[in-house]
């Protein structure tokens, strides 16, 4: 048990009809722990029915278990007793997503996003319905099962939009030494490919490393008075690699062989820029 | 003003054109171990600030399997901040728009050498 749930525990036995329930029940979650964490929600729930974010956890617990209706029920809830719940709005979206019902899942994510524009994951999220949506030519795909096992038509719209992001710099780059990729905030890979020497797919690996270095050339300009950045550019002994703001919290990413000339490669940079920037405004 | 082993280094890089100041700091903690900058510049902010991208690129270097980062470049609407390490050490060189900045990735990666 860990130091925070103990704590957490010990607070709750004190008095039990505190809100750290909840505290303690996302925490739960948080380590894995379903089974225990359900029961703290639902006794938490029995003192406080009416609390929207104990309703909230519960949905998330229903999901971590791939309880998707009941997640559905439990966030419905939190939205009749907190219509501007964003969690709950998130949370929706999702379930309607995994469930096939893309437009629907667009009109939450839609909602959630605009309340909450710097949640990389709805931003994500809403950006991956519009692109399924788009493959799915704004046809219904049929619903899936109540488990959430995707359809077919759902799993291949999926794919496709997958296909799309793996390829989304491929005619800028064409067949020269070059690759790209486009990060989110979190500095997971939202498109392209980084694909070393030996042929390994590096791309999670080089964003992991570049989370957050976003701010950091932000904050670096900012307190020099320099103004908004628009590049970075480092040079190794094999390689040079550039890097772009695109949007409000993407990040792009050229790396090219040192044989690429530095004009070249910041050409190749802008232009994986636009192409970025127009694929994650993209709508249906 | 005392002299250091990197006066000859930070006095050649705030000679060139649009130069506004030039840093020796520590790739490992940002701290300064030496600088000539206007005044105005908070030069702590810059270094550590400056240390973190350039510690960040060998990072990202080093998952790509990309070898040794030799020189930075951070372009902003109003200016550059260039760098080139070498070992825990790292120059930093803070230049206006209008810097000739090919010139100026010249002279810092001739004198980075010093840098030890």
């Amino acid at each position: 048990m860990s130091d925070e749930i103990r704590r957490l525990s010990d607070e709750l036995a004190r008095d039990p009809s505190s809100l750290v329930f909840i505290q303690l029940g996302e925490e739960l979650r948080r380590t894995g722990q379903l089974d225990l964490a359900l029961r703290v929600a639902l006794r938490g729930l029995e003192r406080h029915p009416h609390d929207a974010d104990a309703h909230d956890l519960l949905a998330r617990i229903h999901v971590d278990r791939n309880e998707l209706t009941a997640a559905f029920d439990e966030w419905d809830t939190v939205l009749k007793l907190a219509p501007g719940h964003v969690g709950a709005r998130k949370g929706v979206g999702y379930v309607l997503f995994k469930q096939g019902r893309l437009a629907e899942a667009e009109r939450y994510l839609s909602q959630a996003s605009a309340q909450d524009g710097g949640d990389p994951s709805i931003a994500t999220a809403l950006h991956m319905v519009r692109r399924m949506l788009h493959f799915a030519d704004g046809a219904e795909i049929p619903q899936a099962s109540a488990d959430g096992n995707g359809t077919a038509p759902l799993a291949e719209a999926g794919r496709r939009v997958e296909e799309e992001a793996r390829r989304l710099f491929a005619e800028i780059l064409g067949e020269g030494e070059q690759t790209a990729l486009l990060l989110d905030a979190s500095g997971l890979v939202t498109a392209g490919l980084y694909i070393t020497e030996d042929g390994r797919d590096v791309g999670q690996e080089v964003g992991a490393s570049l989370a957050g270095i976003r701010d950091e050339a932000a904050r670096a300009a900012e307190h020099l008075g320099l103004g908004a950045w628009s590049s970075v550019t480092f040079e190794t002994d094999v390689a040079t690699v550039a890097m772009a703001p695109v949007l409000d919290d993407s990040l792009v990413l050229v790396a090219a062989a040192r044989s690429v000339p530095l004009g070249l490669v910041r050409r190749v940079l802008q232009q994986c820029g636009r192409r970025a920037s127009v694929w994650l405004g993209a709508t249906v | 003003m005392s002299t250091t082993q990197f006066t000859g280094l930070i006095s050649t890089l705030t000679r060139q054109r649009g130069v506004l100041g030039c840093l020796v700091v520590s790739e490992r903690d940002g701290i300064i171990v030496d600088a000539d900058v206007q005044a105005g510049v908070d030069a702590a902010a810059v270094a550590a600030l400056a240390a973190a991208l350039y510690r960040r690129s060998r990072l990202c270097s080093e998952a790509a399997g990309l070898s040794t980062v030799s020189f930075l470049q951070l372009e902003s609407e109003r200016g550059h901040i260039c760098a080139a390490g070498r070992d825990d050490l790292v120059a930093v060189v803070i230049a206006e728009t209008g810097a000739p900045v090919a010139q100026l990735r010249t002279v810092i990666l001739q004198s980075v050498d010093s840098l030890v």
